[in-house]
C-alpha cells in the first residue's frame, strides 16, 4: 500500500542555516508515527513545511499521491491534513463551542467521515462539553490543548499532525491525551506526532523516525530505534 | 434559542433608532437635523468599519477615502450620465467596493500596523488625485451635485424627509452589520481577528477573507458617500482626506467596534459633543484626543462595552469573571 504522506528530499534553509537537509519520510495509512529528535533538529520545521507555513527550499510532499508541496496552509488543511501547534492554540476571545464551530465550517466538501458529526460531539470526545459556553481564553492549559485537538479534528482530516501535543501537560492530562490519540487510527485518522518526550512516544508509537541536524538518522520500529547506538549517541547522550 | 439570543441583541438598536426616527415630532431645529443627517451618514460608514475593525481586527485609517469614492461616483454619474440618486446608490457602492479591493490586495499582504499606514497613504493619494483631477473631479473646489432625491414620487430633499431616509439607511446598515456578526461569515472574520495562523490551519483563506471584509466595509462607505453627497449638494477632496478618516476610526473606537450599538453611539457622540459642550473646532479636537486616549486606556470595548460591563457589575456584582475573560486573550496571545 502506498503511504498516505510521502516526503522526499525535503529541504529548508533559513538564510545560511539548513533546517532540513533532504528528509525522506513515509507515513503509512492507519499508523501513529513518532518523529523525535533533540531541540533544533528540524522537527517543527518539517511540520511547518508540510503544512504550508513555510515554503520548502527543495523536495516534494505527496499526500495520497497528490503533490501538495508549497500549497498555502488553508489549502493543505482542506486537502485533509489537520495539525495542532506547539503553543496550545485556540481563538482565545471566542467561546469554546464557537471555536469548534468555526473549525468545522471550512473543511473540504465530503471530508473523511468521522464519529463526531457536530461540534458538541467533538467536545464530548475530548471531554470539554461542560465548558462549551466558556471563553477559550479562560481554559486551563491542559484543556486548551484538548480544545486544539478538537479544532484539528473538526476539519475532518485523514492525516493529523501533532506538534508536541503533551508539552506542558501533567501526567494525568498526558495519559488522557494518549487515550484520545490512540483511538484516532480506528476512526480512519492517521497520526504523525513530534515530541522529544520519549515516555510519551513509547506509549503512542510503534514506529519512530529520528531527526538530527535536519537529517533523518533512524526510522523503524520503536524498540529497534531506541536501541540504535547512533540514536542513543546523538539524541539521548548514550543513556537510556 | 440561539437565534432568539441573537435577535435580542438587535432589539436595543432598533428601539433607539425608532426613538431617533421620532425626533422630528418634536420639531427640532434645522441645525439639529443637519448635524443628525451628517452623523447618520457617518454611522453607515461606521457599521462597515465595525465589520472590518471590530470583527476582523483590521483598522483602516483611510476610510473616508472610500466614502469619497462613493460621493464622487454619485456626483460624476449625475453630471455625465444624468443618473439619479437611486441608480447611483448601487453603482457608487460597487465603485467603493472595487476601490477597497484595489487598495486591499496590496495592502493586506502586509500585516497589522503596516496596513494602517497603507490605508492612510491611499487615503491621502485619493485626495491628491481628486485635487489634481482638473475639471473632471473639479480640482480643489470639488463638484456640485444637484438634483432632487425622490422616493415613490415624493421629493425627499426636504430636511425632515431626508433625515428620516438617512435613519432608514442607518437601520439597514445596523441590521446588515448585525446579520454579518451573527453569520458563519462573521465567525470566520472573528477567527481571523483572534489568530490568523490557527484560522489558516483550519482551512480559512485568511488573505481572501481580509480583503473581503475590506470590500464589505467599502460597500457601506460607498452608500454613506452617496447620501452625504446628495445631502451637502457639494463635495470637495478635503472632506475625504486624512482628518475625516481619523475621525471615523475615532468614532468607531469611542463607540465600541464589536457591539452593534457601538457605531451608533460613536457617530452620535462625536457629532453632537462639540454642540452640547459648545466647543470651537480646536477645542473639540483636543476633547476628541483626550476621549480617544481615555477609551483606549480605560474602555477597550468602547463606551458601549464599558457601559454594558458597568451595568453587569451593578446588577450581578460579579466583575471578576468578566475581568478574567478580558485579560485572558491578551495573555494567550503572547
Amino acid at each position: 500500500m502506498s503511504p498516505i504522506l510521502a516526503i522526499s528530499g525535503l529541504g529548508k534553509q533559513f538564510g545560511g542555516v539548513t533546517a532540513l537537509a533532504g528528509v525522506d519520510l513515509a507515513v503509512e495509512e492507519g499508523e501513529i508515527l513518532g518523529v523525535v529528535g533533540p531541540n533544533g533538529s528540524g522537527k517543527t520545521t518539517l511540520f511547518n513545511v508540510v503544512t504550508g507555513v513555510h515554503k520548502p527550499s527543495g523536495g516534494t510532499v505527496l499526500f495520497r499521491g497528490r503533490d501538495i508541496t508549497g500549497l498555502a496552509p488553508h489549502a493543505i488543511s482542506r486537502a485533509g491534513i489537520g495539525y495542532t501547534f506547539q503553543q496550545a492554540m485556540a481563538f482565545a476571545g471566542l467561546g469554546v463551542l464557537e471555536n469548534v464551530q468555526i473549525a468545522g465550517e471550512h473543511r473540504r466538501a465530503g471530508g473523511a467521515a468521522n464519529p463526531w458529526p457536530t461540534p458538541q460531539a467533538l467536545l464530548d470526545f475530548v471531554g470539554l462539553s461542560a465548558l462549551g459556553g466558556e471563553k477559550a481564553g479562560v481554559l486551563p492549559f491542559g484543556s486548551l490543548r484538548l480544545l486544539g485537538l478538537a479544532l484539528a479534528l473538526a476539519t475532518r482530516p485523514s492525516l493529523l499532525l501533532l506538534d508536541e501535543p503533551a508539552a506542558g501537560l501533567n501526567d494525568r492530562e498526558t495519559s488522557a491525551l494518549v487515550g484520545l490519540v490512540r483511538q484516532l487510527p480506528g476512526h480512519g485518522i492517521t497520526v504523525c506526532v513530534i515530541d522529544h518526550d520519549m515516555k510519551l512516544m513509547q506509549m503512542l508509537c510503534r514506529r519512530l523516525a529520528v531527526l538530527d541536524f535536519g537529517s533523518k538518522i533512524a526510522d523503524g520500529p520503536t524498540e529497534k530505534v531506541l536501541a540504535d547506538p547512533k540514536v542513543l549517541d546523538v539524541y539521548l547522550g548514550g543513556d537510556l | 434559542m440561539k437565534t432568539g439570543n441573537a435577535l435580542r441583541s438587535l432589539l436595543p438598536v432598533l428601539v433607539i433608532l425608532a426613538l431617533i426616527a421620532a425626533v422630528p415630532l418634536f420639531s427640532p431645529s434645522n441645525r439639529f437635523l443637519s448635524l443628525a443627517i451628517s452623523a447618520g451618514t457617518n454611522v453607515i460608514a461606521l457599521y462597515g468599519l465595525s465589520v472590518l475593525f471590530g470583527q476582523t481586527g483590521i483598522l483602516s485609517m483611510g476610510h473616508a477615502a472610500l466614502v469619497g469614492v462613493g460621493a464622487y461616483a454619485a456626483a460624476i454619474l449625475a453630471r455625465d450620465f444624468g443618473v439619479g440618486f437611486w441608480t447611483a446608490l448601487p453603482v457608487a457602492a460597487l465603485a467603493s467596493a472595487v476601490f477597497a479591493m484595489i487598495v486591499g490586495i496590496p495592502s493586506l499582504r502586509v500585516g497589522g500596523h503596516h496596513f494602517v499606514i497603507m490605508t492612510f497613504a491611499f487615503g491621502q493619494l485619493l485626495a491628491i488625485v481628486l485635487t489634481n483631477g482638473g475639471d473632471y473631479t473639479g480640482a480643489a473646489t470639488g463638484l456640485d451635485i444637484a438634483g432632487p432625491v425622490t422616493l415613490f414620487g415624493a421629493d425627499m430633499s426636504d430636511l425632515t424627509r431626508y433625515y428620516l431616509m438617512v435613519v432608514a439607511f442607518v437601520t439597514a446598515a445596523a441590521v446588515a452589520s448585525w446579520a454579518i456578526i451573527h453569520s458563519s461569515y462573521g465567525r470566520t472574520l472573528r477567527a481571523i481577528r483572534e489568530n490568523e495562523k490557527l484560522a489558516a490551519s483550519l482551512g480559512i483563506n485568511v488573505g481572501r477573507h481580509k480583503i473581503g471584509a475590506f470590500v464589505v466595509s467599502g460597500v457601506f462607505a460607498g452608500i454613506s458617500g452617496v447620501l452625504l453627497a446628495y445631502f451637502l449638494g457639494h463635495i470637495s477632496p478635503s472632506q475625504f482626506s486624512s482628518f475625516p478618516s481619523i475621525y471615523l476610526a475615532l468614532m468607531v473606537m469611542i463607540g465600541g467596534a464589536r457591539l452593534i450599538e457601538g457605531p451608533l453611539a460613536g457617530g452620535i457622540l462625536v457629532a453632537f459633543l462639540p454642540e452640547v459642550l459648545n466647543l470651537d473646532p480646536v477645542q473639540s479636537r483636543i476633547v476628541y484626543g483626550v476621549c480617544l486616549i481615555a477609551v483606549i486606556m480605560l474602555l477597550p470595548d468602547g463606551l458601549i462595552g464599558g457601559i454594558v460591563r458597568a451595568l453587569r457589575v451593578a446588577f450581578s456584582g460579579k466583575p471578576k469573571q468578566e475581568a478574567e475573560r478580558d485579560a485572558a486573550p491578551s495573555e494567550a496571545r503572547q
